[in-house]
């Protein structure tokens, strides 16, 4: 009894922390198309690290002094094995693309750049489902 | 041998033409103008340009400019000082008789009745003043008379000379059968012998007589007396039979019979005719058949037909060197902007367009030869202009203190709608901001910033050209896994 209150109270507690951060980085696009596998996309942000499943310092300006840039998705409704591509993109020009695999039970991934003094400017990540549907543009700077 | 058959091979029509035309304006100058001092005149100039030619073939180059100068003001004082002589030929035709009009026989004059109504008008001292032309054209020196053109009549002759009519002092110029000029001021003589009675009148007549080879008839105001003035003969006429019989040895003199007349004529105007073709030819072959002479000129391209809703965006080339060649005197009065280079974009569609250039596209004045055109082709990028709603995003610049974390940015407005050509658009997913300095926040805020556009976008009508950043600045996670 005491372990499914103590699961409900991480839940909620999860879900409130989820809600939080997904109002962060308003001037990031937030019309999300419905992937054909329900995929639901709770959490897209750019951070300086992840731990424990969590983005530290969740931010739209990075600086190069850091040496990394990293987008962290997370999602809901993962019911079978997929994936979904990080696009990343320096002033309209693509750089790099990187396929990352949902397994349930596994919800979260995260997508990384090393960092160099020519990367400074502004900067965007497409995350698309498999289907191609972008589901979020997440908007950032790479900066001094 | 082969050199004739290639001169007569390299004919076109419109040389042909080009040589009859002109022949033929030559011709109708020399039947309007023949027997004026303009003509005369005009003669002299084609002797001028003549000699010009020769002296330049030969390398006479002091000689050549100076005949070249005696052209050139000739030809302007024959207009100045010639104008009347010019106006009286074209005035005193229509235009038919201009392109067309043969000269014909001189009308005889009514001289039995002129000679009635001279002596009419001494017996009654009606002064009077006629003039008879002779092969001197003179209207240069009556061409301030009031053109007339009436039939000569007793009644008219009479009218003329009434006391009370504005024009009865000038003189009148018979020509023909008719009255062709009144009111004319004559030259007066400055003769100290004439005798002492000779009035305004007999010095105007004998004034006339020094410069022309007119007769001209006195009728005395004070005396009644007639007199005939033609040369240095000054005579008085007693009786009209007497005055009859000078009016016809003039009239013979100036006359001959019909026949002998039209032959002359057209003799005449054969040798007129033929000396036309001649003189043109000769002047079409030196500017068209002497040395090739080469150019080149820098000629801007023309675009034509170019589809409304499309827009030049990128030519490989805005101007063309054409390499041209031609006889000396041609090239030498080729100036650019009579060699044009036009583009049909009719058929040209959005992106690149390839154009080769042909000589169909080229527009050169007459006689002048095309050698090349460099470059060959032309490329042509076409665009349609479009109107596209873009995302801003903020170009933040700079380092934001270590210890703090911009956490959240709101743009007022988030998108924003550009006007360009198409393919600009299309390859566009982003405005970004003017570079926005993180170095000086330190705590949530907002700062007004424009747009980075390039000078082919243009901000759509009622658009904002400043936008609104706001942002959030939070302390950052200091945790023990943070950097």
């Amino acid at each position: 009894m005491s372990l499914t209150i103590g699961r409900s109270l991480l839940l909620i507690l999860f879900m409130l922390h989820v809600s939080v951060l997904s109002g962060i980085g308003n001037e990031n696009d937030s019309s999300k198309k419905p992937s054909s596998h329900t995929l639901k996309l709770v959490q897209a942000v750019m951070c300086e690290d992840v731990k424990n499943q969590q983005p530290i310092n969740p931010t739209l300006a990075l600086s190069v002094s850091i040496g990394k840039a990293i987008c962290f998705s997370s999602f809901e409704s993962v019911t079978e094995k997929t994936y979904v591509v990080h696009k990343w993109i320096r002033k309209d020009v693509s750089v790099t693309k990187e396929k990352l695999f949902l397994q349930p039970p596994r919800w979260a991934t995260f997508s990384r750049i090393h960092l160099r003094e020519i990367d400074k400017g502004p900067w965007r990540v497409e995350i698309s489902d498999s289907d191609g549907n972008i589901l979020q543009i997440l908007r950032f700077s790479i900066t001094d | 041998m082969e050199s004739i058959i290639n001169f007569v091979n390299s004919f076109r029509w419109q040389d042909i033409l080009d040589i009859a035309i002109n022949s033929y304006i030559l011709f109708r100058l020399y039947v309007l103008f023949k027997g004026t001092n303009a003509f005369r005149i005009m003669l002299g100039i084609a002797f001028l340009w003549f000699f010009q030619e020769i002296a330049n073939y030969l390398g006479l180059v002091v000689t050549s400019w100076l005949f070249q100068g005696f052209t050139a003001a000739a030809a302007i004082i024959i207009i100045v000082i010639f104008r009347h002589e010019i106006r009286t030929v074209f005035q005193t035709r229509n235009l038919k008789s201009i392109l067309w009009g043969m000269p014909r026989r001189k009308e005889s004059t009514s001289i039995e009745l002129l000679s009635e109504v001279v002596f009419e008008l001494a017996s009654t001292r009606t002064g009077a003043l006629v003039v008879f032309q002779g092969k001197e054209d003179l209207s240069e020196i009556v061409g301030d008379g009031i053109p007339w053109q009436g039939l000569i009549s007793r009644e008219m002759i009479k009218t003329i000379f009434w006391e009370n009519n504005p024009v009865h002092d000038g003189a009148i110029l018979i020509d023909g059968n008719r009255v062709r000029l009144v009111g004319c001021i004559l030259p007066l003589s400055h003769r100290k012998d004439l005798p002492i009675y000779f009035g305004t009148r007999h010095r105007a007549a004998v004034g006339l007589a020094e410069v022309s080879d007119s007769l001209t008839i006195v009728v005395s105001e004070e005396r009644g007396k007639v007199t005939v003035v033609k040369g240095n003969e000054i005579n008085q006429v007693e009786q009209p039979s007497h005055l009859t019989r000078l009016l016809n040895d003039f009239e013979k003199k100036e006359e001959s019979s019909p026949e002998k007349f039209y032959r002359k004529e057209r003799f005449n105007m054969a040798a007129a005719a033929v000396f036309s073709i001649f003189i043109i030819s000769a002047m079409w072959a030196s500017f068209t058949r002497s040395m090739d002479t080469l150019i080149t000129l820098e000629v801007p391209i023309r675009y034509l037909n170019r589809q409304p809703d499309m827009i030049i965006v990128e030519t490989s080339a805005n101007m063309v060197r054409l390499y041209l060649s031609g006889s000396g005197t041609l090239i030498r009065s080729v100036r650019p902007e009579q060699a044009q280079v036009s583009l049909d974009l009719k058929d040209a569609v959005v992106g690149k367009n390839h154009f080769p250039l042909i000589p169909d596209n080229i527009s050169l004045p007459p006689g002048i030869n095309l050698n090349r055109i460099d470059p060959p082709a032309v490329e042509v990028v076409l665009d349609n202009p479009m109107e596209k709603e873009l995302p801003i995003q903020v170009n933040w610049v700079g380092e934001l203190s270590k210890d703090l974390n911009l956490s959240q940015v709101k743009l007022h407005p988030q998108t924003i709608l550009l006007q360009s050509r198409g393919m600009l658009l299309n390859n566009m997913e982003t405005v970004y901001t003017e570079p926005v300095s993180l170095d000086n926040i330190h705590k949530s805020g907002k700062v007004i910033v424009g747009l980075k556009l390039s000078s082919a976008l243009k901000i759509a009508k009622d658009q904002k050209e400043k936008i609104k950043v706001q942002y959030i600045v939070q302390k950052k996670f200091q945790g023990e896994n943070a950097k």
